[in-house]
């Protein structure tokens, strides 16, 4: 990719420019970038797997290059929130309904169909199969007696931004994802859930009257969480000398716990030197080759246990968040833009799921998960030890992983856009004690 | 998967003669499970622990049959009697041949 | 110990006597010329594939199975977030001492494929029969614990685990 200036593509760019023209600078001015932001756009030094790459097949496909496991999908055609992408959110589309009945056995099966939706991650319907519905939207055990008709319910599913434009409800038909014949039989099916509803077998089935998780115990007992032994293991990391002669403990005396205590309790922030927003794995992969000529690559294991190791140093100590440089204040403000933009295949912003206010996700059940809120503070149990994965996993995984479901190609580990919403995100931590590693599913 | 091996166990810290106590431990270890292609297992020499061995005062005081079935990085928990002081281990044997151990030392308060 | 071992002694009779057939393979000496297909952790030493009907009667035969759960407890969540790492606890509540002990306790998952978790061989220096782990489901279950006792005796009890996903198909 050429190098290009950030100047001009940035999200409320415009604000930035008028601001910058009443500080008196010049919008031709080719060194003039926004607050915060590098020069050029910033050059990925992350594993092969984490960095977001696309490549072209002999056949011309194109296929994405993610994690081992994960989808090779490729979905180019719908936005992100890279600071390059200036694609608008697709408007609402409508179609006439198709004619013909629609089925509704094969209604329901799309309706719990894993890899479309489910409909049931969001929506509980009647059926002691159904296992587990979510309750982030609306209850439609008894949706056929309301009655509505056909079209109606055809035109919401297709795209529900005509009825409620804040939805967070994607617009299924507009972006593909369900094809309008699938639609007319979920409409044919939704019509079936009628009541007197069956008694309830189990209280867990219905989301509303589920238990909440209670987690995977004490996150710092080595016992419980295997990510303290990883991070025990970067100490011999730490004392060991890179290629270019030198280790970290040349110059951070001490041992990692005394020489790091309290740094990682002011991570993320903009770090002059490199003109960006870092956290922790995204200094060292700067930081790490400069100093020992040891390259630590975002996303390898070596970064995240270095990472925890440092963070761990802070543990119990409150999170701090800097604000009085002009590039912070920017960088945070457009974190929170990136968190709050619709993106992907299923027109979803981060807020839709983590945040409460209008009906949103938080604290309400996405299929069987509940939906972290982010007013919690979620940054300073990262990175954290997924039982799931059985593996490491630090913010910005958990952000790329986020990505892939919603339809959108994931940015660089190391992207200033991650770091930017994870110091909006930081926000929400300040004054609450780090608390490294976490353990998750 | 580096550290494969490394076990840390975890005691009470203060203890009474006669107590009966629980410990923890866990070790770094896959614990492959079965590949399957075409729904068909596959073959091969899987690598998960087969064996647990507790010892103390050098005597063996517990045994354990383990499978794939137990998760990756097995953790156990198990109790006994502190009757003197002296050394706890556990031993894990692998189909591999690997032998992993962890010690604690039993003291009283 | 089951009948007598004339005949062929082969490395599946000495685990069938010893009853220890169907789980992973064991440090036994080996009979016979060691073979590279016998390796521990080959499909021919990891048991079959089978029902839990077929692993409870490999294991006990048509021996009488007790209710155990006024003495037996297990703690096991009702909803595990995933089935990679599902905690499991099981104590016997009788008092473990060398005239009557719990043996050994078997944890045993109903849907795996095979079902037979672990076996945990006690003694009375235990104090007190507790062993906790954690498993690997393969989907929502019936989780059962069988103790035996040292007079041979058998008690059972059981709990139901559900397990979950997310709701975004990822």
């Amino acid at each position: 990719m050429a190098a290009r200036a950030w100047r001009g593509l940035v999200p409320g760019a415009s604000i930035i420019v008028a601001a910058l023209l009443a500080a008196g600078c010049a919008q031709g001015d080719t060194k003039m970038v926004a607050p915060g932001l590098p020069p050029s756009p910033w050059i990925s030094r992350a594993v092969p797997e984490a960095r977001g790459d696309v490549k072209t097949l002999p056949d011309g496909k194109r296929e994405a290059v993610r994690y081992r496991g994960w989808t090779k999908q490729d979905f180019g055609g719908f936005r992100t929130y890279a600071y390059d992408d200036p694609r608008p959110e697709p408007p609402p589309g409508k179609i006439a309904m198709p004619a013909g009945a629609g089925d509704p056995k094969k209604g329901r099966s799309l309706f719990l169909n894993r890899n479309l939706g489910p409909c049931t991650g969001c929506h509980l319907i009647q059926g002691n199969d159904v296992w587990p519905a979510g309750n982030v939207g609306p209850d439609l055990s008894t949706y056929g007696n309301r009655n509505l008709p056909d079209e109606y319910t055809f035109n919401l599913i297709y795209d529900p931004r005509h009825v409620f434009p804040n939805t967070l409800m994607p617009p299924w038909g507009t972006t593909g994802a369900l094809k309008p014949d699938d639609i007319v039989h979920i409409v044919a099916f939704l019509k079936t859930q009628k009541g007197p509803l069956p008694p309830e077998p189990n209280p867990e089935r219905n989301p509303v009257t589920r238990p909440k998780p209670v987690g995977f115990g004490d996150n710092l007992d080595p016992t419980n969480n295997p990510a303290v032994l990883r991070a025990e293991s970067a100490e011999a990391l730490w004392a060991r000398k890179g290629p270019a002669g030198k280790a970290c403990a040349d110059c951070h005396a001490g041992g990692p716990r005394a020489a790091m205590k309290g740094v990682a309790a002011r991570y993320p922030q903009y770090v002059a030197g490199y003109r960006r927003v870092m956290a922790i794995e995204d200094f060292l992969t700067v930081h790490s080759p400069e100093a020992t000529g040891l390259p630590l690559l975002a996303e390898g294991a070596d970064n995240l246990d270095l990472t925890m190791l440092v963070k761990m140093a802070s543990n119990g100590m409150p999170v701090t968040l800097d604000l009085a440089r002009p590039e912070t204040a920017a960088a945070l403000a457009r974190g929170k833009l990136s968190f709050y933009k619709r993106v992907g295949q299923r027109a979803h912003a981060c807020a839709d799921c983590h945040t409460t206010a209008g009906a949103k996700g938080a604290d309400k059940f996405l299929g069987g998960r509940l939906l972290a809120n982010v007013e919690a503070g979620l940054t300073r149990h990262f990175p954290t030890w997924r039982t799931s994965q059985a593996d490491v996993w630090d913010m910005r995984k958990r952000m790329q992983w986020c990505m892939t479901p919603l339809g959108m190609n994931m940015l660089a580990a190391d992207a200033v856009e991650y770091a930017e919403i994870e110091l909006y995100l930081t926000a929400f931590d300040v004054g609450k004690p780090m608390n490294v590693p976490g353990i998750r599913h | 998967m580096a550290d494969i091996g490394r076990v840390r166990i975890r005691i009470p810290s203060s203890i009474k003669p006669g107590d009966i106590v629980k410990a923890r431990v866990l070790v770094i270890h896959p614990m492959e499970i079965v590949e399957r292609k075409d729904g068909k297992p596959v073959d091969k020499n899987y690598h998960f622990i087969n064996r647990v061995i507790v010892t103390y005062l050098g005597k063996e005081i517990a045994q354990f049959e383990t499978s794939q079935s137990i998760s990756e990085n097995p953790f156990f928990s198990f109790s006994f009697k502190a009757t003197e002081p002296g050394q706890l281990k556990v031993t894990f044997l692998d189909t591999h041949g690997g032998k992993y151990e962890g010690t604690a030392d039993v003291k009283f308060a | 110990m089951e009948g007598s071992m004339t005949g062929r002694m082969t490395r599946r009779s000495v685990l069938r006597a010893l009853g220890w057939l169907g789980l992973s393979g064991l440090a036994l000496p080996v009979l016979g010329t060691p073979r590279a297909a016998l390796a521990q952790g080959n499909l021919a030493n990891l048991g079959p594939e089978e029902s839990v009907d077929a692993t409870m009667k490999r294991l006990f035969g048509g021996r009488p199975i007790k209710d155990g759960s006024s003495v037996i407890k297990i703690e096991l969540p009702l909803i595990a977030e995933n089935g990679a790492v599902v905690p499991v606890s099981v104590e016997v509540t009788t008092p473990q001492t060398p005239q009557s002990h719990v043996k050994s306790i078997y944890i045993i998952s109903d849907k795996n494929r095979r079902p037979l978790n672990a076996k945990f061989n006690l003694t009375p220096a235990m104090g007190q029969a507790y062993v906790g782990t954690n498993l690997r489901l393969g989907e929502s279950t019936d989780v059962r614990a069988v103790a035996e006792m040292s007079d041979g005796s058998l008690l059972m009890a059981k709990r139901e685990v559900k397990v979950t996903v997310g709701g975004c198909g990822g």
